[in-house]
């Protein structure tokens, strides 16, 4: 449904461009490795613990995927944060947690924009949607960026990585919100199937597009991690 | 150096240079169009040939030795009331349905007449063939056959049937027919009334001329002696609905006032049924010509439009009932507590039923058969051999077979000759099937039923089981036919479809060279831009026009192509926001197009809503708006009062904007004539509703002659302009120049426009207004300022064009078209006048304003003079592109049709759309051809160069 709209952020402050630490390859494969297997857990336990999914009960289930989301992508990618110096760990923790409701805000609002219906039925759906997009979307960078413009709209408007953990943060975050403009074209076809309601197939769009780019940007650190690395020596 | 050699191109190349390729695009496609339309939309041959009675002879059937003709007439006289639009449940009694509505139950005398005389009084539901308009449905009644969709076309203009049909078989047999009401009838059957009372039929505003002039003539016509036929068309249900919806007071007061005409109808014939009476032999049918959806819409497939009723009654004493194997009547008891049956039967059926009723030839071309329970109202008459030892029912079945003989003969012959004149008829497959299924039933009949009834001593135990045999078998073969022409009908001459194709393609690689060359001559400016957004930019344009395009593939997609066309342009509005990021400027401008994207998709749902409610694709399409909506009496004030609010806004920011200098006298002129337009406009909407109480002026004045001084302004203006055009010297830049004609031209169309559009129009035209601006700031955004790539912002202007298509409570659909904008101003109905108005409010927010507001995306661009052979070359560019996207999608639409051509919804929705796109795409390009002349002046160079070409 949405379409990087995650590009603006709010504040304008200059950047220092201390360099985020370089992600190995390794460590990459690991980060991403834990988001795909708590996306596999939050479903697991939706199923077998709630006996629900994405087309019994998306509203429940995606309550689970981004609650389950929310501790292991700002535990791991704070630990990855810009300006060591000045910002702690659970400083870029709060940050990232500072990222949820404004990257849910954004999303939400371009869902809207692109046709997500407003009743109050579907309210629910709508903004537990717009959570899990966050957690693709904003919370990583707002773990590693914080609030530096500058690389916000470098990364996500310019698209222009620079940098292994850069890659890991553009990357899934394109992906995810890609592959929830294509999981929207299903919907107005007569299949009459349960999962064309929205979000569902928006909703696997976007978990689609976000698996996708996890796997492309592990491709591009271990491709382009170590020319960078050599460029900074 | 540079300068003096592209004065002297311009001088060289004239306006033509600019212009030729729109030109042969004009033509191009007029040809594709012409070409594939014939081949898609001409479908069926008509076949001259006639009935006659002496034809029967070649038939294998016992031919009647008392003088009638085809078959024993049942009814000498008949009494035809058709009332127009009338749906199956005005008819049938509330508890057929799951819930009761204001409107049922209304036309109480026909259930009662039924449910007392179940033998001699019948309610049937028919069902009717699309297209559903009432030409169409008459032509099909008559004719018995199907009609197609290249009638709609011919709809407004009206013709007389060529075919044989059921009004040209009385008057050949010497029936007298007199007809009063809808004046169809008399365009379709100019010379065969003995007496007719034709009254205007297109006026929908009206609701009582035809029907008071029915009723003044239908009684006492029903005392005279002259005729043998009456026909009585009643329009005012068909004319309440459109203009008032079924659930309305209006619809029930018409209802009403039916059923106390048809209860007099019914007493005065009865009184007179008497033996040796006049209406001693007389049958009554109360019929719908087709249904309609409840917002009063109708000519599409949806079964509100295709159902509707047929009430028929004899009024001698009943005597047998129809075997109950031929029945296929279900009954409930009605709120009375009374039992109500009510059958079902094609309306196909009911030319060729009524004929054999009347003893009449069958019309050549039907492919109906003879309804058992129709024809059994006329069972009594048949008892004249007193020697047979058979019961009645018996008697009727032998007649009944005999019928469905040279009923079954009479279609075959029809097949025949249709395949043997036809050019592409049936396929041979399916006329060795027809051959075998009827050889099948002949083969029956001449060895075994024929020599049954030939002996007269036979008894019923032998006879009654061959002939339901043999009527099974008639039926088959009947059946077979009608369901072969059914889905084969369609006659697509595919080579032409193809060619037309064809040249669409070539018109296509036309314009996209002409874009590649017009760049090419720009290369030294390309290059300056060496932006990788120019590139972006455009594979994003292919990618977003490809996805739009493909769309159309699906009928799902047609069906929601507001959502899809606002879900792209907030799509491309998110990437101009994102491009706005990258830039750093122009962002508060991109986040206004999301909220007005956002804004429109709103309306557009509200669009949907009520589109769901009247087409037969959309079910269940609830809208969440609506329902906030209705029930206020706030909201019902803010209705009337925003909109002229917004109008005066809208004319004090258009002084505003225009008290500029550059705007030179005749311009000036132009937009004053607007303001004051708008003013007459507002001064119209207050006379015209009742909320204000104020009586300006009488009342007739205020509805009619304000909206022509503002079509009379309109159209000063543009002749002003043209004036202009012709003598005007210009003293100013051409830059300058433009800016001023555009506003000028835009302002001139806009008050028609809005008055046309009604209350929305100023509230539409202000998000045109809006969405306009911002695109135009995108441009700034958009690759470099020398740079020739805009095709984004044009794709981003022709989406906003399609959005407010849609905006505008339009959909591509006939009843998606505004009739009641038609009549703005006038009363009568005037054919090129009525046409010109509805086009004007379909399309008018949608191709007229923005291809004339184009040239501002060149206009804002440029804060240098660059001199008038660049600026045509651009403007010449865009229009090109723009052209070059509606043909896209346009022939995409047509690429659609030719596949789903054999898609069940092919006359219901791929058809209409296919109408509206080529329309469409015509118009665009006719008015980006006027837009051309208008734009590209012949003027002297411009002042400032002139220097440089002295050089």
């Amino acid at each position: 449904m949405d379409r990087r709209k995650s590009s603006e952020k709010t504040t304008w402050k200059a950047s220092t461009m201390v360099p985020s630490p370089p992600i190995s390859a390794s460590e990459a494969f690991i980060v991403n490795t834990l988001c795909v297997l708590v996306l596999v857990f939050a479903f697991w336990v939706a199923n077998s613990l709630y006996s629900i999914n994405l087309v019994t009960d998306p509203s429940l289930t995606l309550f689970f995927i981004w609650i389950t989301e929310l501790p292991i992508v700002t535990l791991l990618y704070s630990r990855y944060r810009r300006n060591r110096q000045r910002c702690t760990y659970l400083g870029a923790v709060g940050r990232g947690v500072l990222g949820v409701p404004v990257g849910a805000l954004l999303n939400f609002l371009g869902a809207v924009a692109l046709g997500a219906p407003v009743t109050l039925q579907y309210l629910p759906k709508t903004v537990n949607w717009a959570l899990m997009m966050s957690m693709f979307t904003t919370v990583p960078a707002s773990c590693v960026l914080g609030s530096s413009w500058a690389d916000w709209r470098r990364i996500f408007a310019q698209t222009k990585p620079n940098g292994s953990i850069e890659y890991l943060l553009c990357l899934p975050a394109h992906g995810a919100v890609i592959g929830a403009w294509f999981g929207a074209w299903p919907m107005p076809l007569d299949w009459e199937r349960p999962w064309q309601e929205w979000p569902i197939s928006v909703s696997y769009g976007a978990i689609a597009g976000y698996l996708v780019a996890l796997v492309a940007s592990l491709g591009f650190v271990l491709a382009c991690g170590r020319p960078q690395n050599i460029k900074r020596e | 150096m540079k300068q003096s050699e592209t004065t002297s191109l311009v001088a060289e190349r004239g306006k033509w240079g600019y212009t030729w390729p729109l030109w042969t695009t004009l033509l191009l496609h007029l040809l594709a169009v012409f070409l594939f339309t014939a081949g898609f939309l001409l479908t069926r041959t008509e076949l001259p040939h006639r009935s006659h009675c002496s034809d029967v002879s070649h038939s294998p059937c016992l031919s009647s030795n008392n003088g009638s003709c085809w078959t024993k007439p049942a009814a000498n006289r008949l009494v035809l009331v058709v009332l127009d639009a009338l749906r199956f449940d005005f008819v049938a009694p509330s508890t057929f349905f799951a819930e009761s509505k204001p409107w049922m139950d209304r036309l109480q005398v026909l259930k009662n007449v039924a449910s007392a005389r179940p033998l001699s009084a019948r309610i049937f539901k028919a069902i009717a063939d699309p297209p559903t308009t009432s030409l169409q449905r008459l032509k099909g009644l008559t004719t018995g056959g199907l009609p197609t969709f290249v009638d709609v076309g011919n709809s407004f203009g009206a013709p007389a049937i060529v075919e044989d049909n059921f009004i040209n078989q009385l008057v050949l047999n010497g029936k007298k027919v007199v007809m009063m009401g809808d004046d169809t009838w008399t365009q379709l059957f100019p010379h065969h009334f003995e007496r007719s009372y034709p009254y205007p039929s297109f006026n929908v505003k009206d609701l009582h001329t035809v029907d008071n002039g029915c009723i003044d003539h239908l009684l006492p016509s029903l005392y005279e002696e002259d005729w043998d036929v009456l026909i009585a068309h009643f329009l005012g249900v068909d004319h309440a609905g459109h203009i008032f919806g079924v659930d309305s007071a209006p619809m029930i007061e018409k209802l009403e006032q039916y059923n106390t005409i048809l209860e007099r109808v019914i007493e005065v014939l009865e009184n007179q049924s008497g033996p040796g009476k006049s209406h001693e032999n007389t049958l009554l049918v109360v019929m719908g010509d087709h249904g309609q959806t409840l917002n009063g819409d109708h000519g599409g497939g949806s079964a509100e439009e295709v159902e509707t009723a047929i009430f028929a009654m004899s009024f001698k004493k009943p005597i047998s009932s129809v075997p109950p194997e031929f029945d296929s009547c279900s009954c409930q008891l009605d709120l009375d507590g009374k039992n109500v049956c009510v059958s079902s039967m094609q309306q196909l059926d009911f030319a060729v039923t009524v004929s054999a009723l009347l003893g009449i030839p069958f019309p050549y071309g039907s492919i109906g058969h003879i309804n058992p329970e129709l024809y059994a109202l006329g069972a009594d008459s048949w008892n004249l051999d007193a020697s047979q030892k058979l019961s009645e029912s018996d008697i009727w079945m032998q007649n009944y077979a005999n019928a469905l003989c040279i009923n079954s003969w009479q279609v075959k012959r029809y097949v025949d000759a249709y395949s043997a004149s036809s050019a592409v008829g049936f396929s041979n497959d399916d006329l060795s099937r027809i051959a075998s299924v009827y050889a099948q039933a002949e083969n029956h009949w001449s060895h075994s039923t024929k020599k049954l009834l030939l002996d007269i001593q036979n008894d019923s135990d032998t006879l009654v089981p061959a002939l339901k045999r043999q009527i099974d078998a008639y039926f088959k073969f009947l059946t077979t036919v009608s369901e072969l022409a059914r889905s084969k009908w369609t006659e697509f001459d595919l080579k032409m479809m193809g060619t037309g194709i064809g040249i669409m393609l070539i018109s296509l690689i036309f314009q996209f060279l002409t874009i590649l060359r017009a760049n090419k001559q720009h290369g030294e400016t390309l290059s300056s831009s060496g932006n990788s957004w120019v590139i972006t930019g455009s594979v994003f344009t292919f990618f977003l026009l490809g996805i739009r395009a493909c769309s159309f593939l699906s009928n799902s997609y047609i069906l929601e192509e507001g959502k899809v066309a606002n879900f792209l342009l907030s799509t491309s509005g998110i990437v101009a926001l994102r491009q706005s990021v990258i830039k750093g400027k122009a962002l508060i401008e991109s986040i206004g197009f999301l909220i007005l994207s956002t804004f429109c998709r709103f309306v557009i749902e509200v669009g949907l809503s009520k589109q769901a409610a009247t087409s037969a694709f959309m079910k269940d399409y609830t809208s969440w708006i609506v329902n906030i909506a209705s029930g206020l009496v706030v909201w019902d004030y803010a209705a009337e009062v925003v909109p002229m609010l917004a109008l005066i806004l809208l004319a004090a920011w258009l002084y505003n904007v225009t008290s500029g200098s550059f705007f030179d006298w005749p311009w000036k002129y132009v937009i004053l004539g607007t303001i004051l337009s708008y003013v007459l406009i507002i001064v119209h909407w207050i006379t015209d509703s009742n909320k204000f109480g104020v009586a300006l002026m009488a009342e007739s004045i205020g509805r009619n002659y304000i909206p022509r001084i503002v079509y009379a302004i309109a159209l000063g203006q543009l002749l002003l302009l043209g004036f202009g055009q012709l003598f005007m010297k210009n003293c100013l830049d051409y830059k300058a120049n433009l800016v001023a004609k555009t506003t000028a031209m835009l302002s001139a169309w806009s008050s028609t426009v809005i008055l046309l559009s009604g209350k929305q129009g100023p509230m539409v035209a202000f998000a045109s207004i809006v969405g306009g601006y911002f695109i135009m700031k995108f441009v700034d955004i958009e690759g470099g300022k020398q740079g020739p790539h805009r095709s984004f912002s044009i794709l981003q202007w022709s989406l906003s064009a399609t959005c407010l298509f849609f905006c505008s409570g339009h959909w591509c659909a006939f009843d998606g078209l505004r009739y009641g904008a038609a009549f703005i101003g006038f009363e009568e109905f005037v054919l090129v006048r009525q046409a010109i108005l509805l086009a004007i409010d379909t399309f008018g927010f949608s191709i007229i304003l923005p291809v004339f507001g184009l040239p501002f995306l060149i206009a804002t661009k440029y804060e240098a003079n660059l001199g008038k052979h660049f600026l045509f070359t651009q403007l010449s560019q865009m229009y090109t592109t723009y052209g070059l996207i509606t043909a896209i999608t346009t022939t995409f639409t047509i690429l659609c049709v030719t596949i789903q051509r054999r898609h069940l919804m092919v006359w219901g929705l791929f058809a209409p759309k296919f109408v509206f796109d080529v329309f469409n795409l015509i118009l665009t390009d006719v008015l980006i051809c006027l837009a051309s002349i208008y734009y590209f002046d012949q003027g002297k160079d411009d002042p400032e160069l002139k220097p440089s070409v002295a050089e």
